[in-house]
């Protein structure tokens, strides 16, 4: 009973602050602690203890217990096992101890309680606003229950802006985003840069924030939500479709059918192939080598042609219903799908030969971006830029869900912690998934794939799911709630850690480096703060300030 | 040294060929599952809004006339072609088309409107029988969407009001 020992550790340690615990299986443990020794709670589970943060969800709890709910979700790799630390906080005055300080990866998580859910944090190292646009006003939280959904706040105010820090003496500032030809999403760093070397950085994002998880909770029903749960990603949609079913199957204990879990893990590996494959090559992109970016996307399209096959759409498959998914696939499709994947397997065998041989790329990626041990520890780091410094971590075998634990398949890990590192461990888990694929096609037996589920599902009850999509573990929060639908429900996918990581990884680099450091991100020099326009009559030019433009755009809107 | 490598590299090329289609000239045929733009059966339907009940994207309104005419209209804006309306459909009447050549100019190239004639229930005057009890939004009765604004309105009644409701819309129209 692992769950039972870590709860003894931390009632030797803490007592009569443990308020109550409750262990619905071996690898989930709910630990409900005073708000007084949050901080003393957690830096003992982060340090002495040695778990892996995930991240912190708040909740609106007022309607059903009249306080703030706040979770700290950790993780204890080798023993398999999912923890979450509750707070409630009073709703006269909602305030807890940050623990920013001690866990530093809880940085962004509680700024974003403190936007959406309203709950301060006091001694935060950094406590800027995150989430909510500028011109949101103060004290309105749209996550709170007496929030509508479709409401504006009134008083929202269309001229304040945002505060930039200071750039530290001596550097001058590149900004880099939010729009740029070359960025798939609007995102902004302001870069601190020293003749060609990057000394720190600012980043605001949040600019697509779109309010899923208040629909979740206010319109959307229990087997509405995983089709919107797959809009979340463009890549690792059904991950996230797959990661929400599951959580509130596990808060509601219901068991999905074997048959269910097989299709589940099938359609998963089957999107980490084509996700490894588009990156490897987007990768190769970055560097200026498009002969191989172009070569993936080729290898990679006969795998979305069978996913399109199997479950209607090339991306979103709509694969997950609670209690099981909704299509199958039949005998046809299991020799063609077994055809796919041995032609992508010969296919990929070369190109993964010659690339790691390839001395140019390696020129542009070794030493590059590097996150090493430490750094993955204190930002929270998952997934493949973990592995490839050498952390051993991987949610489908630390914490199997589907069938991940009936099949085998190697944890691929590399020791460079650099963004070259990074492509190999991609590069091989190409061949692990085909491997899961298979071995999942071999075992399947024939069966229902959808459970019948007559009652209707408990209320307030807690759900964890970690799924490790191909960039990383995304991990799901339920509380079960009325009306057929989840009273909260966090979804934190695998970016919302690593991109925490990304001004360690790029500190001290060339300003050239930092576009295959942040993968798809790349630099925009002449935008920002003005713009040039030539009068083409008389040739004269003239130059626009920031206040000018923006004065020029509202103008425009009133 | 990185010749050999770049040898290998050119060999996965050339062994590739030419793999573009001609498209638009020639698609590619669909999948038989592939799940297109939803096509409404106004003969088949019911009107028991079991499809807009169970819409994730909402793109399905109810609105009750009168006590004999209820009007169904798909909206075809944001539809996300889940295939959730033709999984729940009890009479067959939603089916996914293999249309994916769906972007125009003019959203009701698109949009669908049914206009049905009721009879009464004696339970609720309209029913829905959920497959199971996730396929439910608590929503019985008589249904007033904002057809005109193409909006959802959350709330249904007992009882057909000459008046429809929509003063939970807190957002202004332009
Ligand atoms: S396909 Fe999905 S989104 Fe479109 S109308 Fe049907 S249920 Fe709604
Ligand atoms: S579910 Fe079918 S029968 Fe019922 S309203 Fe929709 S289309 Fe008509």
């Amino acid at each position: 009973m692992v769950a039972r020992d870590k709860l003894n550790l931390l009632k030797d340690k803490f007592g009569p602050a443990i308020l109550r615990a409750d262990l619905p299986a071996d690898d989930r443990l709910f630990v409900y602690i005073e708000p007084v020794v949050v901080r003393d709670v957690c830096r003992y589970m982060f340090g002495d203890m040695d778990a892996r943060y995930i991240i912190s969800i708040g909740a609106d709890d007022r309607p059903f217990s009249g306080k703030f709910m706040v979770a700290h979700n950790f993780a204890f790799d080798p023993e398999k096992l999912l923890v979450s630390v509750l707070v409630h906080v009073p709703a006269d005055n909602p305030k807890l101890d940050s623990i920013s300080g001690v866990v530093p990866a809880a940085n962004w998580a509680e700024r974003e309680i403190r936007d959406m859910v309203g709950v301060e944090f006091e001694g935060h190292c950094y406590p800027k606003r995150l989430v909510l646009p500028d011109g949101w006003p103060d004290g309105v939280h749209p996550l709170r229950k007496d929030f509508a959904w479709n409401e504006v706040p009134k008083d929202f105010d269309d001229e304040r802006e945002f505060k930039f820090d200071e750039p530290p003496a001596g550097c001058t500032v590149v900004p880099f985003g939010p729009f740029h030809p070359t960025l798939d999403e609007p995102a902004h760093f302001r870069l601190y840069v020293e003749g060609e070397m990057v000394r720190g950085c600012e980043y605001r994002g949040f600019m697509v924030h779109r309010g899923i998880e208040k629909l979740a909770e206010s319109v959307l029903t229990y087997n509405d939500i995983p089709m919107m749960a797959e809009r979340i990603c463009g890549i690792c949609g059904c991950v996230h479709n797959v990661a929400y079913a599951q959580a509130v199957e596990s808060a509601a204990a219901i068991k999905p059918p074997p048959r269910a879990e097989y299709l589940r893990t099938v359609m998963l590996e089957i999107e980490r192939l084509h996700s490894h494959l588009l990156w490897v090559g987007l990768a190769c992109h970055i560097v200026g080598f498009d002969t191989l970016f172009m070569q993936s996307f080729r290898i990679r399209e006969p795998i979305m042609w069978i996913a399109e096959k199997i479950s209607g759409n090339r991306k979103t498959y709509g694969l997950c219903l609670i209690g099981g998914v909704r299509c199958d696939i039949t005998p046809e499709m299991r020799t063609e799908l077994r055809a796919v994947l041995d032609k992508l397997e010969a296919e990929w065998r070369p190109v993964v030969a010659a690339v790691l041989k390839d001395k140019n790329i390696q020129k542009r990626t070794r030493g590059i971006g590097v996150a090493d041990k430490a750094a993955c520890k204190r930002s929270g780091l998952i997934g493949p830029v973990a592995r490839a410094a050498g952390v051993d971590i991987d949610c489908r075998r630390d914490h199997p869900y589907a069938v991940y634990d009936r099949v085998r398949f190697n944890v691929i890990t590399d020791d460079g912690g650099d963004v070259w590192s990074r492509v190999v461990v991609r590069a091989k888990e190409v061949f692990e998934a085909i491997e899961i694929i298979r071995q999942c096609l071999d075992k399947m037996e024939p069966g229902p794939i959808q459970l019948d589920i007559k009652d209707e599902l408990p209320i307030g009850r807690l759900g964890l799911s970690s799924v490790e999509a191909p960039r990383g573990e995304s991990h799901h929060f339920v509380i079960t709630g009325e009306n057929n639908r989840p009273r909260r429900w966090r979804v934190r996918a695998p970016t919302y850690q690593n991109l925490q990581g990304v001004p360690a990884m790029i500190k001290d680099q060339q300003l050239a480096d930092m576009t295959i450091s942040l993968g798809s991100i790349d630099p925009c020099f002449s935008c920002t703060d003005r713009l040039e326009t030539i009068d083409l009559k008389s040739g004269a030019t003239k130059v626009w300030t920031q206040e000018e433009l923006l004065k020029l755009v509202r103008a425009k809107k009133a | 040294m990185s010749v050999l490598s770049k040898l290998k590299e050119t060999i996965v090329c050339l062994k590739a060929g030419r793999v573009t289609l001609p498209y638009p000239a020639q698609a590619r045929p669909v999948p038989e599952r592939f799940r297109g733009r939803p096509i409404f059966d106004a003969a088949k339907c019911t009107g028991c809004g079991g499809c807009a009940n169970n819409c994730p994207a909402r793109e399905i309104l109810v609105f009750d006339v009168c006590q004999e005419v209820r009007v169904l209209q798909y909206l075809g804006r944001r539809c996300t072609y889940c295939g959730r309306c033709a999984d729940v459909c009890p009479e067959k009447a939603v089916t996914m088309s293999h249309e994916f050549e769906n972007a125009t100019n003019a959203i009701g190239d698109i949009q669908q409107r049914i206009e049905l004639f009721m009879s009464t229930c004696q339970r609720c005057g309209r029913c829905f029988k959920e497959p199971t009890t996730l396929d439910q939004l608590k929503m019985k009765g008589y249904r007033f969407d904002d057809v005109a604004h193409e909006r959802w309105v959350f709330r249904s009644k007992a009882y057909l009001e000459s008046e429809p409701v929509v003063d939970d819309i807190k957002i202004e129209w332009d």
